[in-house]
């Protein structure tokens, strides 16, 4: 573990190299804001664009990704100049026409000083009107769960996950894991009684024995109960009741 | 519509069996059987173990591959900018009317596959309709059906 120091607001800090810029200044109590990357999925980062910063290094400036640009002895990082405020507010008003309801958007874009975004807004209720395309869902469903039961579909404009032929998975354990790691709340998840219902798929629900509550999908029992050969009789009991 | 299971296998076997091939094999579908059909991602994603969630993924972002029958002509309407100003919408309008048939669809008698491209390299002849690999030059929305007959 080599420890490197460099430069980020004006403030020399120390980081293991290689670790990203995003998470040292998180550790270091300096806000970027962020939505695609999550430290526990590797290949997540570098979509949505949101965290940029100035990355000055041998003498020149570069705008990266922090989320997944990794630190170096003898780099200078800023985070609030003019140039990064402005490019990140041009990146938020064309995300916010996108997804008009996603609250995280809408809230992030007021931040930086948007109310409305002057191009043409997406409406619907389709759940494509919240999501932005950053991939995390698929990331985690391959990377986490280890199923690949979405992936993301079509190209461009048209970009969204999804299961094949947007028909209930096979192999999808109903886990909730994507719907969980997604930052816009795009991916519809109903729990009713004691079943699941997610990806237009039903799941059955098993029950808690002390209280009775449905807690896990039975799918990801038996998935986890074959890769990890962890004994059944573990989930008798939900993780409240253990 | 029936697919042939041989066909697909015979396909298949006749590529290596990497993960390097699949996009090959995705193309070797849409040559001989016109489309990518489902059986076919199913029976790729069983033998070579990969999730059927990224061969569907694959299959959906290439503009040349299909997932539906296409049919035995493909007319190809240019949208680049000269074609735009000369009127190209008008004739994909005119087409759609003909046919019958909405822009990336294909006529019941699967006689023409309709799509859009964004410029053929033949701004001189604007506006430009290309079937199969005819270019068909300063197409008007009245001689649309005369460009169109001669295709069975």
């Amino acid at each position: 573990m080599e420890k490197i120091k460099f430069i980020i607001d004006g403030k020399e800090v120390e980081a293991v190299k290689d670790q990203n810029v995003l998470e040292v200044a998180q550790e270091n109590g300096i806000y970027i804001p962020n939505l695609c990357s999550n430290p526990e999925v590797k290949s997540s980062g570098g979509s949505c664009r949101v965290c940029l910063v100035e990355a000055h290094q041998n003498g020149r400036m570069r705008l990266v990704t922090s989320c997944n640009y990794p630190v170096r002895e003898g780099l200078e990082v800023k985070t609030e100049t003019p140039l990064v405020k402005r490019i990140r507010k041009g990146i938020l008003e064309l995300m916010l026409a996108r997804v008009p309801d996603a609250e995280v958007v809408v809230e992030l874009a007021r931040e930086n000083g948007i109310e409305e975004p002057r191009f043409k807004k997406d409406e619907g209720d389709n759940y494509r009107y919240k999501c932005i395309a950053c991939g995390l869902c698929v990331q985690v469903c391959e990377e986490v769960v280890g199923v690949s039961a979405i992936a993301m579909l079509n190209r461009s404009y048209e970009k969204k996950p999804g299961t094949p032929y947007m028909k209930p998975s096979e192999v999808c354990i109903g886990c909730g894991a994507c719907a969980y790691a997604c930052p816009t709340g795009a991916i519809s998840i109903k729990d009713q009684g004691d079943t699941r219902k997610i990806w237009g798929k039903e799941f059955k629900m098993h029950t808690c024995s002390v209280c009775g509550k449905p807690y896990i999908p039975e799918a990801q029992i038996d998935w986890i109960v074959e890769t990890t050969g962890k004994d059944r009789s573990f989930f008798d009991k939900c993780p409240d009741c253990r | 519509m029936a697919v042939d299971i041989n066909k697909i296998d015979e396909i298949i076997s006749s590529h290596e069996r990497s993960e390097e091939s699949l996009l090959s094999i995705l193309q070797s579908f849409q040559r001989e059987l016109n489309y990518v059909p489902e059986e076919g991602i199913k029976r790729l994603s069983e033998s070579f173990g990969v999730p059927e969630s990224r061969i569907f993924a694959m299959a959906t972002f290439y503009k040349a591959l299909s997932l539906v029958p296409r049919g035995r002509h493909t007319i190809k309407v240019c949208m680049g900018t000269a074609c735009h100003l000369k009127g190209g919408g008008l004739i994909l309008e005119a087409i759609e009317r003909e046919l019958g048939v909405e822009r990336s669809g294909t006529t019941k008698d699967m006689r023409f596959s309709l799509e859009t491209v964004n410029c053929v390299g033949a701004c001189a002849m604007a506006p430009v309709v290309v079937v199969d690999n005819e270019y068909h030059g300063h197409a008007s929305p009245s001689n649309v059906h005369n460009i169109l007959k001669k295709y069975e």
